[in-house]
């Protein structure tokens, strides 16, 4: 009989060959060696390939140890930063305690004048330079994000995540679109015979407002001017905003200065370097303000709450007024309506002018900001935080289970959650500036917003977990043993978080670790479903 | 069985190795507790098997966290019918198929061609079987050698001597005609030879 070819043997020896047909290849082994020696070699390669593709599954892990929570942080890394942490526990306290020259004191990172004074600088140019292009692109670019992630909606197959689901649908209910006007140019003018019915959104180097707004008015520029009046509520992103006209609704400022002369017929929430409001002004409610130099010659209605370096009240505040800062003066003409309380540095830098009134009491206290931990009050809102925090996380555990879980094991990727955070925390507010130009994005970008802020709040949930599993490597993977595993880690994070500045930096990691490993996992559970 | 077992329970009274069946039948219940023992079990091969499957150890990585990600959902289609394992290494399979065939946006890992179906080539010109190979170091060899095939030739050849499966079923994971698996199998061993052959000289 004929031998058999060697794709037949092969089959034979992988089993694939009919039984009729396997017979009688085993009735030609018994008597021809040629072929016996053939499928026997085939067989031996057959057993090496199986054995070392097998080897590759213990050698490859061993190095590794491949656990649930598998991690690319090893202890060396973890010795490393506790090794920082511990030379910059005893390192900062002795810089602290140097005296910075006054010349480079804007070199400071921690002062919050120069701070404030950076951020508004680097804000403005980038919306000088950036904003006249972005305004002209931003259509087109809008329109393409929206597309795409049209596309990606409908094109993939999402995984019957609750937490994904519910996002697409308020996202979809959030977007009827508002009775809302957009102007754009160099200069934004609306002339003292202009009416303007609905929200009026104006980009521009320029925004002046003569006529009459209905609406709210929505303002970004280098300067914005409200001479005439608005009836709505004014939000500005400004270098320069000064209103002398009527603004009937509230203030909502993010700018270098604000200057108000003119009437605010509710409150001022305001983030700005220096805020004035002329002996002219008339606020109708409260002022609630951060800033670096707030001066107060006008009238305000109710209470002021004010953080700032510097603060000068020539005016009247109707009820209470509260600050906390730098240093504060009160004088002749200054008049309280109900309570002063101040928090300051030192006592020296309150002046309060022997003519100035306080109707209510005066409470003036020097802040001892060195030592916090001796204050119950605060030991009390530590517990408050991390009860908070525990809460939040057991609540995410029940509703997104899979997702929390997931989201915890890619905290240990380590670089890659890092440098994905880091730049989802600078990118997003970029893109939500983006999202607002282009009108039909305002909705989206509120709800990038919700998601950025709430995102942020979560990542010490997940970095938090994380940590914790490190350290007690819990066999398990239940929700009592993830929750314990949180609150070993918030206890960590929230200790560490005392360490002067180095705290700061700490917590800016945790949330970009956080931020990353919750977008990558976004990424990944947005990824169609395989189907098995 | 399912009911009877609460979780705390479980963890104490554990043996050693708590029979398979019993474990999957509480994954079927969602157990996160059996599901993390099915995990400790089997980790190392379905990662084995995407480390063979994928090029880089991180997509491995990511296709094998995806499939107990998923195994959640997915055990419960499990129906008993084949070994556990074998079931695993084939949903596992199928994950780092669909990565290969996502990267290719869509398209299918292997084109089959026709005319080239079946071909039985002489084998006279062709490198003889590799033999046994005892030492690591040339284990280590092959299986550079495998990481470096061709994808329409590393995929079977994988599934077939670590997953183990029938070329019927790699047929049907790859939508190719069996004869045409076949004719992979037996192609991709004659390229390993070649090049083994080649790198030992």
């Amino acid at each position: 009989m004929e031998c058999y070819p060697e794709q037949m043997c092969a089959l034979a020896v992988d089993g694939e060959l009919p039984p009729n047909e396997a017979q009688r290849l085993r009735d030609h082994l018994a008597t021809c060696e040629r072929c016996r020696k053939l499928v026997d070699a085939l067989r031996v390669e057959n057993r090496m390939l199986s054995e070392s593709l097998r080897e590759l599954s213990e050698e490859a892990i061993s190095g590794l140890s491949f656990a649930p929570q598998h991690r690319s942080w090893g202890w060396s890394d973890l010795a490393i930063v506790a090794a920082v942490l511990v030379l910059g526990w005893i390192v900062v306290p002795w810089i602290d305690g140097l005296s910075i020259p006054s010349a480079l004191e804007w070199l400071n990172p921690y002062s919050t004048d120069n701070l404030t004074n950076m951020v508004f600088n680097v804000s403005y140019y980038f919306a000088h330079g950036g904003i006249a292009m972005l305004a002209d692109y931003a259509t087109a670019v809008g329109g393409f994000f929206l597309l795409l992630g049209g596309a990606l909606l409908l094109g993939r197959r999402w995984r019957s995540h609750v937490g994904l689901c519910l996002l697409t649908v308020l996202l979809s209910l959030s977007l009827p679109s508002f009775a809302l006007e957009r102007r754009h140019s160099e200069f934004v003018t609306v002339p003292a015979n202009e009416t303007v019915d609905d929200t009026l959104l104006a980009v521009g180097n320029t925004v002046r407002v003569e006529g009459v707004v209905n609406g709210d008015l929505l303002a970004f520029g280098r300067i914005v001017e409200v001479r005439g009046s608005v009836k709505g509520d004014l939000v500005s992103f400004a270098k320069r905003t000064v209103v002398s006209g009527t603004v009937e609704g509230r203030i909502y400022d993010f700018s270098q200065s604000l200057d108000l002369d003119g009437e605010l017929g509710h409150s001022l929430y305001g983030w700005v370097q220096s805020l004035r409001v002329n002996d002219r002004a008339q606020v109708g409610e409260g002022i609630v303000a951060g800033a670096g130099d707030v001066s107060l010659e006008g009238n305000v209605k109710r209470s002021a709450t004010i953080f700032a370096g510097n603060t000068d009240i020539s005016g009247a505040v109707g009820r209470d007024l509260t600050m906390t800062g730098g240093s504060l003066t009160l004088t002749d003409t200054a008049r309280i309506g109900g309570d002063l309380s101040a928090r300051v540095r030192h006592l020296k830098d309150v002046h309060i002018a022997d003519g100035a009134t306080v109707a209510g009491k005066r409470d003036i206290q020097v802040r001892v900001r060195k030592n916090p931990f001796m204050r119950p009050r605060y030991y009390f809102h530590q517990a408050v935080w991390l009860a908070g925090a525990m809460l939040v996380g057991w609540l995410g555990l029940l509703l997104f289970p899979g997702f929390f879980q997931a989201t915890t094991q890619l905290v240990g990727s380590g670089w890659r959650s890092l440098g994905l955070g880091l730049g989802v925390l600078a990118g997003v507010p970029v893109a939500m500036v983006v999202a607002v130009i282009t009108l039909v994005g305002i909705p989206v970008s509120l709800m990038l917003l919700v998601t950025y802020l709430a995102a942020i709040y979560l990542a010490k949930v997940w970095v938090g977990a994380f940590l914790g599993r490190i350290i007690l490597r819990p066999t398990g993977t239940t929700t009592g043993d993830w929750l314990l595993s949180l609150l070993v880690g918030l206890l960590i994070l929230t200790i560490l978080g005392f360490i002067p500045y180095l705290g700061g930096l700490i917590r800016l990691v945790v949330i970009c670790l956080g931020l990353g490993a919750f977008v990558w996992e976004l990424y990944r559970a947005s990824r169609p479903v395989m189907t098995v | 069985m399912a009911k009877g077992s609460q979780p705390g329970e479980a963890e104490t009274l554990r043996i050693e190795t708590p029979d398979l069946e019993s474990v999957i039948e509480r994954a079927r219940g969602h157990d996160t507790e059996a599901l993390a023992e099915i995990y400790r079990r089997y980790v190392r091969r379905v990662f084995g098997l995407c480390r063979c499957m994928l090029d880089s150890r991180e997509s491995a990585e990511d296709a094998t966290s995806e499939v107990f990600l998923k195994l959640q959902r997915s055990i419960g289609t499990y129906d008993g019918s084949i070994p556990f394992p074998r079931w695993l290494l084939r949903v596992a399979g199928n994950q780092c198929i669909d990565v290969l065939r996502r990267r290719q946006r869509g398209r299918k890992v292997i084109v089959e061609i026709e005319d080239e179906a079946v071909v039985i080539e002489p084998a006279s010109s062709e490198p003889s079987p590799v033999g046994a190979v005892i030492n690591t170091e040339e284990r280590v060899k092959v299986r550079d050698t495998i990481a470096r095939l061709p994808e329409n030739y590393r995929v079977p050849l994988v599934l077939r001597y670590y997953s183990e499966l029938s070329y019927d079923e790699i047929a049907q994971q790859l939508h190719l005609h069996r004869n045409y698996v076949a004719a992979l199998i037996y192609r991709a061993k004659q390229e390993l030879r070649r090049r083994l052959a080649h790198r030992s000289k």
